[in-house]
């Protein structure tokens, strides 16, 4: 070792030791209870809680589900050239509980799973709805293909939860489960564009192609 | 042979340990009482650490309170292998790191900035504070992500396999600002003030 790097050395574990010295501890200059007290205070119970400073993307989310559906529904009727019929409307499930077929949905199970906003677990149980029923209709291997992506997507989306378990706010994991979503966003709109192909009638134009959260327009 | 004081201490540990516990599943459970008892258990800590991570101190202010409303948020799922405190501590670098995020801008800009948060450090040191001031002063300058690595490795004692997965960033990247910390702080501090320490 040289001199300069034994001076160097040396420097270094001094201001290791320095900063060894240094307090772990400093109380807030005031008390910071009353704020927290009156966030948590929302909602008495801190289960699933909609996290309302940290949902705008869920809510985005939400909004383009909804889009998503509107549009898809509002090909199907133009491909069959009636008016829908009450039966054929699936009714948004009052509660988790009445969610559609979970082999196509991604659960929704933790983090900010756990905070996703109702109004977008709702609108995606109504579009999965739908799709099942196109579902049905597809050839074995464009289906085998769907099932297996989404499958995909349930498991990383499973993983990036019990990640979230341990590091709840992490920003990484918030931006992964996002960009999951939006990819189960993709694969449903596939299923509405490969149902509608197969009826011999185009869907999902750049003008009625949903936005994602982003605002941006997605490209399948 | 354990001396009769090292037992009354493990005792003593063993029974706040228990308590946390209890205040934990209380809290879990709703109780808004149990948690703010964690809050005045874990506040000074979580607050240095935002304080440091961020060189400024309304910010670190904001911090502390969102990591303790996100952690009472999440409490239903905490898993207790490991320790409230550090899972807290955890939520409290994502606070940091979300609040930076969400200005997109570099904390802790400005000579009166830093000032301000090396006096409020140093008034709490307990060795030499007017020697722990010129080192807050310098820890507070350094750049955002140099600051980081050297909070949580320097000071709070992670590896930086631990920080470079708190920070989001490679271990490489991390080992590189630690080393930039530690040269610019030097360069701050003067080498003068390191052979006067030798000395």
């Amino acid at each position: 070792m040289t001199q300069d790097e034994r001076t160097a050395q040396d420097a270094a574990a001094r201001l290791d030791a320095r900063l060894g010295e240094l307090p772990l501890e400093l109380a807030p200059g005031r008390d910071l209870w009353p704020g927290i007290a009156a966030r948590i205070d929302e909602r008495a119970q801190p289960v699933a809680s909609t996290a309302r400073r940290a949902t705008w993307p869920w809510q985005a989310a939400a909004a383009v589900v909804l889009v998503a559906g509107s549009s898809l529904l509002t090909a199907s009727l133009l491909d069959r050239g009636v008016l829908m019929q009450q039966s054929a409307v699936p009714a948004v499930p009052a509660s988790a509980d009445a969610a559609p077929d979970a082999a196509v949905a991604i659960p929704a199970a933790f983090g900010p799973a756990g905070q996703l906003d109702p109004e977008y677990v709702a609108a995606r149980g109504q579009l999965t709805q739908v799709l099942n029923q196109r579902i049905a209709a597809l050839p074995t291997s464009a289906r085998a293909k769907l099932e297996f992506n989404l499958g995909e997507l349930r498991r990383a989306a499973d993983e990036i939860n019990a990640a979230l378990a341990e590091q709840p706010g992490d920003p990484l994991l918030e931006e992964l489960l996002l960009k999951t979503y939006q990819d189960e966003l993709a694969v449903l709109s596939n299923i509405g564009q490969l149902t509608n192909s197969l009826a011999n009638a185009p869907v999902n134009s750049p003008a009625n192609m949903p936005a994602s959260p982003t605002g941006e327009r997605m490209q399948l | 042979m354990a001396h009769a004081g090292e037992v009354v201490d493990e005792l003593q540990r063993v029974r706040e340990a228990a308590e946390e516990r209890r205040l934990v599943t209380s809290a879990a459970d709703g109780s808004s009482v149990a948690f703010e008892q964690l809050y005045r258990r874990h506040s000074a800590r979580i607050h240095a650490l935002c304080l440091r991570m961020t060189g400024n101190v309304a910010t670190a202010e904001d911090c502390t309170q969102e990591a303790f409303v996100q952690a009472w948020r999440n409490l239903p799922r905490f898993e207790t292998r490991s320790a409230f405190g550090t899972w807290l501590h955890r939520i409290a670098v994502n606070a940091v790191l979300q609040q930076a995020r969400r200005r997109g801008e570099s904390l802790g800009a400005g000579d009166s900035v830093e000032r301000e948060v090396a006096d409020v450090l140093a008034d709490h040191a307990t060795v030499d504070p007017g020697r722990s001031r010129d080192l807050e002063t310098a820890i507070a300058g350094l750049p955002p992500g140099a600051r980081h690595v050297l909070v949580l490795v320097g000071i709070y004692g992670h590896s930086h396999e631990e920080a470079s997965q708190l920070l989001g960033i490679a271990v490489g990247t991390c080992k590189a600002q630690l080393h930039r910390a530690r040269a610019l702080l030097s360069a701050r501090l003067g080498e003068r003030e390191w052979n006067h320490d030798a000395g």
